[in-house]
């Protein structure tokens, strides 16, 4: 037996409170199912595979100040002198480090000339060891050779003689059609051959919109700023940054800035992320903790104005059970009737959200999700005052005080 | 003192209309003590609120201390409640985590006294009732008459004009209600008005005069007759 | 009677200490929320150098592509830098009060002789013409910057901030000595008090939270000793550049350009200089684009360059939904507490409390509540902030509890709690006298 007319008509008398519970269990909806949605999409973002093997690279920057500094004998003993300590795989220069906020961009054409159509870049420069030093592996075509290694030293408008690309960028410039083989223009009508596709590579910026669209150029970097990157065997990282800085230390020319594992870059990178998730998440949980004290102060306190008539109701016969199930039955209501309201709010909110902050639509299932929460949390709430009210004696009936 | 002419008070609810007084007529002298007895829903509850300006009347006129007290709005209803009537109910009514000073203290904020003021006629009407060295004490400490007069002595402490009692000694035991009874004979024989509602008859043979309420309605005068005014004994 | 209301209202809290505790808790945990939001939305969105927001403005210049602008969403607006050769143009004239072209690069510092405990270490640099101190009104531990002269003549001075001098020379003052930079001496003309203002409004390119650059140096010496730029180069034009005076002379913006304009007048002047001169340019072929100079002061270039992330906003947005929950959450125990305890204001008015005197007397206790639960509240976005540091890393200016946003969130409490009583307050002021001590 539901009950349900009488309940609402119970309900209805204590219209104000009921209407408070079901307005928080509203907003609650709203802004848990809102806030999830959120979360799962940083989370996503968060996890995307960056290409390259980030649990074992490092990466090193040098600076070399000194007058008459010959960057580029610095840039070949410091590589061949890593290269040789044990438990390096590989080590190569490199221009920028991927997710780290900094990088080179460029655009390409498949033709050359003003008017051809261009397809933007973010391009890295590697020697022939980059790509065993990033841990990027190609699944068409060869790496760059020794002498494709270009090693102008100057502000040069030069292109490269051939690039690697991503297979993203690939897609983006050729279609379905296969790279490898295929010419690249830059803006000055210079052509580069395609020689390798890699899988896949994160560029430098953490929120762009085509961040696996990458080149490799092959190209030592122009002083004063070199960088470098290692490849250490698995478990060796730690160890090799320790001993790579205390090997580059000993020339004085040059100020050895940082010797960083990927992961430091990683998470400066996703710290806005990882601020929204953590604050969302603590938000929900204080939010659905708060409505079901709601819950259970509205539920306390109809059991209090009542107690004189459930033990009535017991004494004329009702059972225990039947007083719990009052209550569990008010509670589904008025939690069905604030998540109604609840559900619009959640897509009116997300609707907002997703025009005025450019993020994408509220996934539906989120709000049944948060329904489907609320309806527990609430029936859990609600328990306690129940069983109180379940407890309260018949005696109370023929009680005149 | 009071003067009630053919005051009547109808309870509407959507289904039922009740006349709770009809037509009632009352005057009472002051120094005057009253019962007013008669059986449970014959509406003497209802006359206390209306003469304690506690609800409002739907026709006929009261006056009270010579005053207009008909239509007094909300405000005004509170001053006069506050300056010229002191209650006595049933069930004690003492604000449990208040000590008895600040009980009895209680309608004296209400007035606008001064500190020094009110611990005055606070220790006065403690002394009256014989519990001034039960100050500090909380209600709960206190026994069923001992609360009973701490109620008396706040209806007492701000010199009110009339006294309406009701019930004062129902939830007493036989021993502590007369001693109630004995005060409250006391406090009249000092000059103050008293009406009390009660359906106790042996209670109603210690007032000066009974007023018997049936149906709404003053019925037949008791047995003991109508004094027009008491002389004050001075002592 | 204030102070007997006080009395009451805080027997009033302890006889129901469950309900007190709930809602003050709900009080705090609304506030802390919104005052941990608010303050990193505050300190965000603040203007650094609001007493010189009129005079100073940023000079940018649409030079861009002409197939596609620079902000595809907002096209309205040009690039935020300008090439070398516009702002050297700029220089020349002499309209506005002060004018500074500046951009970024990093240098090797090496200590003195004396302290070879000190390992070189890499600093960025700003470049910049002289008048960026006073422009900027940058706070001189020892010193001063340098005149027109130095700039003129690529003088090697340099002005340290306090971290370097502490770093290079252990915080003495250094002004005259001589700081090896990159292999070349420059001297000391002055050392700036700690100065990190919060955005770095003049240069939002890189890190709008960043700390300032840690050394400042004529702007000319990055021509004449071809400093790399350290800053966001970009180019539209194909063009050849094969070396550093093509980069100069070539399209790609990287320059800052601020000037100061003292008068609406002034204002007027310059910006038809600014139009004057991209005319003079367009007949040479350059700046294809709709004629689109602007000069916008630093409380505009901060909206324009939207320092405050989205995510703030939302952040905010969500926290006051949460506070509305919070609101809601009192309400409702507001009421259960003021209703259970009706017998006694029955009372009170039987005994000749006005409506009025209830009201009051529930409103202290309200507000009680309130102050309580804004203090507890204010406790924990202390908490919050101080653990949002860590989510915010470098940038610790961003998560300090000013004395306004302290006062701010004590308002909101104590707001919030009035507006949460409204309701219970009406409700109890309502019951009527003795209707609760019927007994028959």
């Amino acid at each position: 037996m539901l009950e349900l007319g009488p309940i609402l008509s119970a309900l209805s008398r204590n219209r104000v409170a009921a209407i408070l519970v079901m307005l928080q269990i509203a907003i609650t909806l709203a802004v848990v199912a809102n806030a999830a949605f959120i979360i799962e999409q940083r989370l996503e973002k968060m996890s995307r595979p960056t290409g390259i093997d980030s649990d074992n690279v490092f990466f090193v920057q040098s600076y070399g100040f000194a007058p008459g500094y010959d960057a580029l004998a610095v840039i070949r003993s410091d590589l061949d002198e890593i290269r040789a300590l044990p438990g390096v795989v590989a080590a190569s220069a490199l221009s920028s480090i991927p997710l780290s906020g900094g990088g080179s961009q460029s655009t390409y054409q498949i033709t050359p000339g003003e008017d051809a159509p261009t397809v933007e870049g973010n391009y890295f420069e590697i020697d022939e060891y980059g790509i065993e030093a990033l841990g990027v592996p190609l699944v068409a075509g060869r790496n760059f050779r020794a002498d494709e290694v270009q090693t102008d030293q100057g502000v040069t408008s030069k292109f490269v003689p051939a690039v690697i690309v991503t297979r993203d960028f690939a897609r983006d410039l050729f279609g379905d059609e296969p790279a490898v083989g295929r010419q690249v223009y830059d803006g000055l009508g210079q052509a580069a051959t395609v020689v390798g596709v890699i899988e896949n590579m994160q560029g430098s910026w953490v929120n762009a919109t085509r961040l696996t669209s990458v080149l490799l150029h092959p190209r030592l970097p122009t002083p004063p700023i070199a960088r470098y990157v290692v490849r250490a065997q698995p478990g060796q990282r730690d160890a090799l940054i320790a001993e790579v800085e205390h090997l580059l230390a000993s020339n004085r020319d040059r100020v050895v800035t940082w010797v960083r594992p990927h992961d430091w870059f990683l998470d400066r990178s996703y710290k806005p992320d990882l601020r929204m998730v953590v604050f969302l998440g603590v938000l929900i949980v204080w939010m659905l903790l708060l409505t079901g004290l709601g819950v259970v102060g509205l539920a306390s306190f109809l059991v209090r104005v009542r107690t004189r008539q459930i033990g009535t109701r017991r004494a004329v016969g009702a059972t225990r059970g039947a007083i719990l199930r009052y209550f569990l039955v008010e509670n589904w209501l008025l939690t069905t009737a604030g998540a109604v309201l609840g559900i619009l709010l959640a897509f009116a909110f997300g609707h907002w959200l997703s025009n005025e902050y450019a993020l994408p639509r509220l996934a539906p299932h989120y709000v049944a999700l948060g329904v489907l929460a609320l309806w527990i949390l609430g029936q859990l709430a609600v328990l306690v005052p129940a069983r109180r009210a379940a407890a309260i004696s018949p005696a109370i009936a023929t009680r005149t005080v | 003192m009071l003067k009630m002419q053919h005051v009547g008070k109808i309870y509407r609810t959507q289904l039922v209309e009740t006349h709770a007084l009809r037509d009632f007529s009352l005057e009472v002298a002051e120094g005057e003590f009253v019962a007013v007895t008669g059986p449970s829903g014959s509406g003497k509850t209802t006359f206390l609120n209306i003469a304690g300006l506690l609800e409002s009347f739907d026709s006929g006129s009261y006056w009270l201390d010579g005053e207009d007290v008909s239509r007094l709005n909300d405000d005004a209803r509170s001053r006069v409640r506050n300056r010229k009537i002191g209650f006595i109910f049933q069930s004690f009514n003492l604000i449990p985590d208040l000590d008895v000073f600040d009980n009895v203290d209680v309608p004296l904020r209400y007035r606008g006294f001064g500190a020094a003021e009110r611990r005055g006629r606070i220790e006065r009407a403690l002394e009256v009732v014989g519990l001034a060295s039960r100050m500090k004490h909380l209600p709960a400490q206190l026994s069923g008459g001992q609360q009973q007069r701490v109620a008396i002595a706040r209806a007492l402490a701000g010199d009110p004009r009339i006294l309406l009692a009701d019930e004062p000694t129902g939830n007493l035991d036989s021993l502590m209600a007369r001693q109630v009874l004995d005060l409250l004979e006391e406090i009249n024989d000092r000059g103050a008005t008293i009406v009390m509602v009660t359906h106790d008859a042996e209670l109603a043979r210690r007032a000066h005069r009974n007023v018997h309420v049936l149906d709404g309605r003053v019925s037949d005068l008791a047995e003991v007759p109508a004094v027009q005014s008491v002389e004050r004994v001075r002592a | 009677m204030f102070a007997y209301y006080l009395r009451l209202g805080l027997a009033s809290l302890r006889r129901t200490p469950m309900i007190t505790v709930l809602t003050i808790a709900a009080i705090a945990l609304g506030i802390g929320v919104c005052t941990t939001t608010l303050t990193v939305y505050h300190l965000m969105s603040s203007n650094p150098i609001e007493h010189r927001n009129e005079v100073l403005y940023a000079v940018t210049m649409d030079g861009w592509d002409p197939d596609q602008p620079w902000h595809s969403d907002r096209p309205h607006l040009p690039p935020p830098e300008l090439t070398y050769r516009d702002a050297q143009a700029l220089l020349e004239s002499d309209i506005s009060d002060r004018r500074v072209a500046m951009r970024k690069t990093t240098v090797a510092v090496e200590p003195a002789e004396a302290r070879t405990d000190v390992a070189p270490f890499l600093i960025e640099v700003r470049l910049t013409t002289g008048d960026f101190f006073a422009m900027f009104d940058t706070p001189f531990e020892y010193g001063s910057g340098w005149d027109a002269a130095a700039d003129a003549e690529a003088n090697r001075v340099v002005v340290l901030s306090e971290e370097t001098n502490e770093k290079a020379f252990g915080g003495i003052d250094s002004v005259g000595r001589t700081i090896r930079l990159d292999g070349r001496d420059y001297e000391v003309v002055g050392v700036l008090k700690d100065w990190n203002p919060t955005p770095k409004f003049y240069d939002l390119n890189n890190g709008p939270f960043d700390e300032s650059e840690e050394i400042y140096m004529p702007f000319a010496l990055g021509e004449t000793q071809e400093m790399q730029p350290a800053g966001n180069v970009n180019c539209w034009k194909n063009e050849q550049i094969d070396s550093f005076r093509q980069f100069l002379d070539s399209e790609c913006i990287w320059i800052q350009f601020w000037v100061e304009l003292g008068s609406p007048a002034k204002v007027e002047r310059f910006q038809a200089f600014l139009d004057a001169y991209v005319g003079e340019q367009k007949k040479l072929g350059r700046f294809p684009r709709p004629l689109n100079n602007r000069l916008d002061r630093v409380s505009d270039w901060l909206d324009i360059n939207e320092v405050v992330q989205d995510d703030n906003r939302v952040l905010v947005g969500l926290s006051f939904m949460f506070l509305a929950v919070c609101l809601l959450n009192m309400i409702g125990l507001l009421l259960a507490k003021f209703l259970g305890a009706a017998p006694i204001v029955s009372l009170r008015r039987a005994l000749g409390a006005s409506r009025s005197a209830i009201v009051k007397q529930h409103l202290v206790e309200v507000g009680l509540i309130g102050v309580a639960g804004g203090i507890a509240g204010l406790v924990i976005a202390g908490f919050g902030l101080a653990a949002l540091e860590r989510l915010y890393s470098q940038y610790e200016h961003l998560t300090r509890l000013d004395v306004a946003m302290l006062g701010v969130g004590l308002v909101i409490a104590v707001a919030t709690g009035m507006l949460a009583g409204l309701y219970p307050i009406w409700r109890v002021s309502r019951v009527q006298p003795a209707v609760y001590l019927k007994t028959q």
